[in-house]
């Protein structure tokens, strides 16, 4: 069977890769997780490992090719043999937790068998929106058919390959962490405690209304669909058929709510029959039920530290439902990290724009050598020898506040934090030692710390011990942001993207390339001055890259 | 920027208003897109301007004649007088109507309209070139692009279309004047539709087909019901033919063929040329991007209708066969959401083609033959349409309707439908082959009697080994 191996994420948002090296050839036998090729993104060098095992039938790319993600990059006649289960399990959990599979966003539309999906085009758009490979459910309708309850419960059991939003709390919880491994276990037992509990406050508060049925029906099914995000919701009212008129069925749409979920007592022909005013009480029903249960969910998670992973989390309301994903983990830290730096460190940000034609030419002239050297050089190394350089003249950038006894902390050594968003969530491995180190160190050594940032491989003291740190946001797009200060460190700079904009030179508009800068400091240690200094410091070393022979 | 130059913005420009750029542009501005479509020519496109419309058109009209005309046996004597000129205004009045009805569809719904001829500047410009001199330019930075040129038929070297004696499909539409011997040089689905209807208002109509028969992507069955009833009707094939040539002949020409059996000279008044379309793109200013063409001319497409460039989409017949118009709306569809965020996607399990010959063809899926390819076990339902109570009453009882459906798991996979109506009754099985239907959910579903839909019903049965009427 040919399988054709589609260019995966191979890292958050990047939207298409450069082909480096190939490590195979046409003809070749690979293993599973043999390494196909080299890809290098704006980010990084990532390997390529093959999802199957088999014969290489044919590279789709070439070296120096800009592949696009989900573009074929190499087919490859897999062994005829089917592995057996446990086998194929295993792969499966690997590759995802590595974020690399095989499936592009689009294989919803790989056909099955001669191209032909069994599943009605309602049901196929579901599972897109889903995340859900619809070739890989297994459908319970006539002759095998794939139905819509089929596509929600593989996107509740995260049974795609899909990469995609939905998926990705499934993912989580696949992945070896404790955390997630906790969390997972606890979805099948802790929730339900916890749901009882909270009806029963959301009950207690509850004003006394005909509607309280409703609500507290409405309310079961969306914390049940909190411990089951997927499971079709049980209804108010659990109707097979609604007559309504169309206007009615849009007022219904509009609000979010399910016809045959609307109480009435109406019928026609046999029929329960709904009209807009029963679509605006059970909506307005449920509009209160969430509120309620949104404070008695805060309530329980101060009231107890045992239920409140299973309880918290961030409410989203998506077409009138509520998904509900755990709080914990990782996301959990990050968030309590930036919680931690907002509420202690005032911050101010500055903002500034570096003209960098010169940098880009520099870079570009660089980079075949640094290439000779197995190194991917990005303008990343550059902006941190420029910030190393800018730091030693405004040390007050450098430093840590030591509320204790009283002291700024000046640090005398340059560890850079590079803020690397993973799936997982932001992570910032460090680079120590920056001052002391070249461009090519810096590049192998931030490409090496930010790939495994992504494969969460990184040891804890990796992420510890920065000075001062740099986010990359421009990567992923936009101009400018205020990047919150990765405490307890006192400045953070985050990187616009690199574009030609329109800038004035000799009294004339021309366009340029511009590095857009947004500096955030800790106030309390940095004033306003010190921070334009040294970004107007950086902002010399990025325009007159030359100057950076000096450090 | 040059002087004088005007520069708008607008979040998605669409290039070309036939099928799939002006249901994109209606579809985009419902869903709050800002939408600017730019036609250089006639809303609509060649579908509704010079293809699908007005030939269907004079399909009817000739029908009617025609059927008028042979009805002795049910009792009718008539001898209907056929007036070209009123036969043609008629059509060009229903074409004004409906162009008029997609321009005000499209102005309804808040697309920007603008005429004039749209191409590249860049990745994220297009200039908007206006007809006559002075009329400038104008420049359009834009978001999103979808790219809807549509194709035009293709020339063959030494048949240069002359509107005179070598006409194209669009020009034959217009003839003021049945002429008294046509060439038709291609047996595809546009010859054949087009030599029928030359037939039926009197034209002496001779079909020139390089391969061995005509409409080559059909099984033999289904091809020779349609080439008996053309030949019944009058029409001579020469099939292995490939016209070479052609030279003067008085107000005629005499067009010269080569085959196994050598040369051969065929005379007429005129000769149409119907051997294809082929994608327009040289308008675009493609080097302004990075937007290659395939080795046939078409803009590649992934199945979110995108091209190699992320943000520009190519739909219709600029984007690959099969061209048919219902083809590119769903493509036109398709690209306006996926601009809008939704989470659309090209994919249709088959895509239905009708050929509207004397009598129909209608098409959807898979053949027996390529069911077997794809790895089915093919059961197959035919039901002829003589045996078809319906089909006796309208007096029209050659062809048939087969169902191609999966033996396993009763999955319908295809049909292939001959007989009058056939491109309407296909859309039952198109229906049933979106839906994943098996054989017994068609089988279980009551079907109306006396109708042609009957026959689909049967076949359907039978493929379900269970026929009652057959």
């Amino acid at each position: 069977m040919a399988f054709e191996f589609e260019l995966p994420d191979v890292g958050e948002g990047v939207a298409e890769g450069e082909l480096v090296e190939w490590h195979v050839a046409v003809g070749d036998h690979v293993a599973e997780d043999e390494v196909l090729a080299d890809v290098e993104t704006d980010k990084s060098i990532v390997d390529l490992p093959s999802p199957v095992t088999g014969t290489i039938a044919e590279l789709h790319a070439e070296v120096g090719d800009v592949v696009p993600v989900g573009d074929v990059v190499v087919t490859i006649d897999t062994d005829a043999e089917v592995n057996g289960d446990a086998d194929e399990t295993t792969v499966d959990a690997e590759t995802e937790r590595e974020g690399e599979d095989a499936g592009g966003e689009d294989s919803g539309e790989t056909p099955a068998s001669g191209g032909r999906v069994f599943a009605p085009p309602h049901v196929r758009r579901l599972a897109r929106e889903l995340g859900v490979d619809v070739t890989s459910v297994a459908g319970s309708g006539p002759g095998g058919r794939v139905t819509e309850q089929d596509v929600r419960a593989a996107a509740s059991t995260g049974g795609s390959d899909d990469d995609d939003v939905a998926s990705a709390v499934s993912k989580v919880d696949e992945s070896d962490s404790p955390e997630s491994v906790a969390s997972t276990a606890s979805d099948d037992t802790e929730p339900k405690a916890a749901v009882s509990k909270v009806s029963d406050d959301g009950d207690a508060t509850e004003p006394e209304s005909a509607v309280s049925n409703v609500s507290d029906d409405s309310k079961r099914s969306a914390v049940r669909k909190a411990s089951d995000t997927g499971e079709q919701r049980p209804a108010a009212a659990d109707r097979e058929k609604t007559l309504a008129v169309p206007a009615t069925r849009k007022l219904a749409e509009e609000e979010g709510v399910e016809m045959d979920a609307v109480p009435t007592e109406k019928t026609q022909d046999g029929h329960a029959f709904v009209e807009p005013e029963d679509i605006r009480t059970y909506a307005e029903a449920q509009q209160a039920t969430q509120q309620q249960e949104a404070t008695a969910v805060s309530e329980t998670a101060t009231a107890g530290e045992a239920t409140t992973e299973a309880v918290t989390g961030e409410a989203a309301v998506a077409d009138g439902e509520v998904t509900r994903e755990p709080y914990s983990g990782i996301r959990r830290s990050i968030g309590q990290h930036m919680e931690e730096s907002v509420y202690t460190a005032p911050h101010a940000t500055h903002h500034d724009t570096a003209v960098i034609d010169e940098l880009v030419a520099t870079r570009a002239e660089l980079k075949p050598r640094a290439q000779q050297r197995g190194v991917s050089l990005t303008y990343l190394p550059f902006v941190m020898k420029a910030v190393v350089a800018a730091l030693k003249e405004f040390p007050v950038l450098n430093t840590t506040l030591d509320e204790d006894n009283e002291e700024v902390v000046y640090r005398h050594f340059y560890n850079i934090g590079v803020a690397t968003a993973t799936e997982a969530g932001l992570m910032v491995p460090v680079v120590d030692a920056v001052d002391g180190k070249s461009l090519v160190e810096i590049a192998a050594e931030t490409a090496d710390l930010t790939e495994r940032a992504r494969e969460r491989d990184l040891a804890r003291e990796e992420m510890q011990g920065g000075t001062f740190s740099i986010t990359n946001f421009g990567a992923i797009g936009g101009e400018y942001a205020t990047p919150i200060i990765n405490y307890p460190e006192t400045a953070i700079l985050g990187l616009g993207s690199i574009e030609q904009r329109p800038v004035v030179s000799d009294g004339e508009v021309v366009a340029a390339h511009t590095l857009p800068l947004s500096l955030s400091i800790d106030h309390r240690v940095i004033d306003g001055a010190e921070a334009a200094g040294f970004v107007n410091t950086v902002i010399e070393y990025l325009e007159n890259p030359t100057l950076l022979l000096l450090e | 920027m040059v002087v004088g130059d005007v520069t708008t913005g607008t979040e998605l420009l669409v290039i070309g208003g036939g099928p799939g750029g002006y249901v994109a542009a209606i579809r985009g501005a419902q869903l709050d897109l800002d939408v600017t479509l730019v036609e250089k020519d006639a809303y609509g496109g060649t579908c509704l301007n010079h293809g699908c419309i007005p030939s269907k058109a004079l399909v009817s009209a000739t029908d009617v004649a025609h059927a008028a005309g042979s009805a002795e046996h049910m009792g009718v004597h008539a001898d209907p007088a056929i007036d070209m000129q009123g036969m043609v205004s008629w059509k060009d009045k229903l074409v004004r109507t409906l162009t008029k009805g997609v321009e005000h569809l499209c102005s309804d719904a808040g697309v920007n309209l603008i005429e004039g001829r749209a191409e590249f500047a860049g990745h994220d410009t297009a200039r908007v070139v206006h007809d006559g001199e002075g009329e400038g330019s104008e420049s359009i930075s834009f978001e999103h692009a979808i790219i809807a040129t549509g194709s035009r038929p293709i020339e063959i070297p030494g048949f240069e279309f002359d509107g005179e004696r070598i006409l194209s499909s669009r020009q034959v539409l217009s003839l003021e004047s049945a002429p008294d011997s046509m060439l038709v040089v291609g047996g595809g689905y546009i010859g054949m539709e087009l030599a029928t209807v030359f037939q039926k208002v009197g034209t002496d109509v001779t079909v020139l087909e390089q391969l061995p028969d005509a409409l080559p992507t059909y099984e033999d069955d289904v091809t020779e019901v349609v080439r008996d009833r053309a030949e019944e009707l009058g029409v001579d094939f020469h099939f292995g033919h490939r016209a070479t040539g052609w030279e003067e002949d008085g107000d005629g020409l005499l067009v010269t063929t080569e085959s196994d059996d050598g040369e051969e000279t065929f005379a007429a008044e005129k000769c149409l040329v119907a051997v294809g379309r082929r994608p327009v793109t040289e308008t675009l200013n493609l080097d302004e991007t990075d937007i290659e063409t395939t080795e046939n001319g078409f803009i590649g497409t992934d199945s979110k209708a995108r091209t190699d460039i992320e943000h520009i989409f190519a739909v219709g017949d600029v984007a690959g066969e099969p061209m048919l118009a219902h083809k590119a709306f769903k493509e036109g569809e398709v690209a306006a959401e996926v601009v809008a965020d939704e989470p659309a996607a090209l994919d249709y399990q088959a895509m239905p083609a009708a050929v509207f010959t004397d009598p129909e063809i209608g098409s959807v899926g898979m053949t027996e033959a390529e069911a077997e390819d794809a790895g089915f076990t093919p059961a197959v339902g035919q039901m002829p349409l003589r045996a078809s109570g319906r089909a006796l009453t309208v007096d029209d009882t050659d062809g048939f309707v087969r169902v191609v459906a999966d033996a396993e798991s009763g999955f319908v996979l295809g049909g292939q439908i001959v007989g009058p109506d056939a491109s309407e009754m296909v859309a039952e099985l198109a229906l049933a082959i979106e839906m994943g239907a098996t054989l017994e959910d068609v089988a279980a579903t009551v079907h109306i009697h006396p109708t042609l839909s009957e026959a689909v019903h049967e076949a359907v049965k039978g493929a379900a080994g269970r026929s009652i009427h057959y």
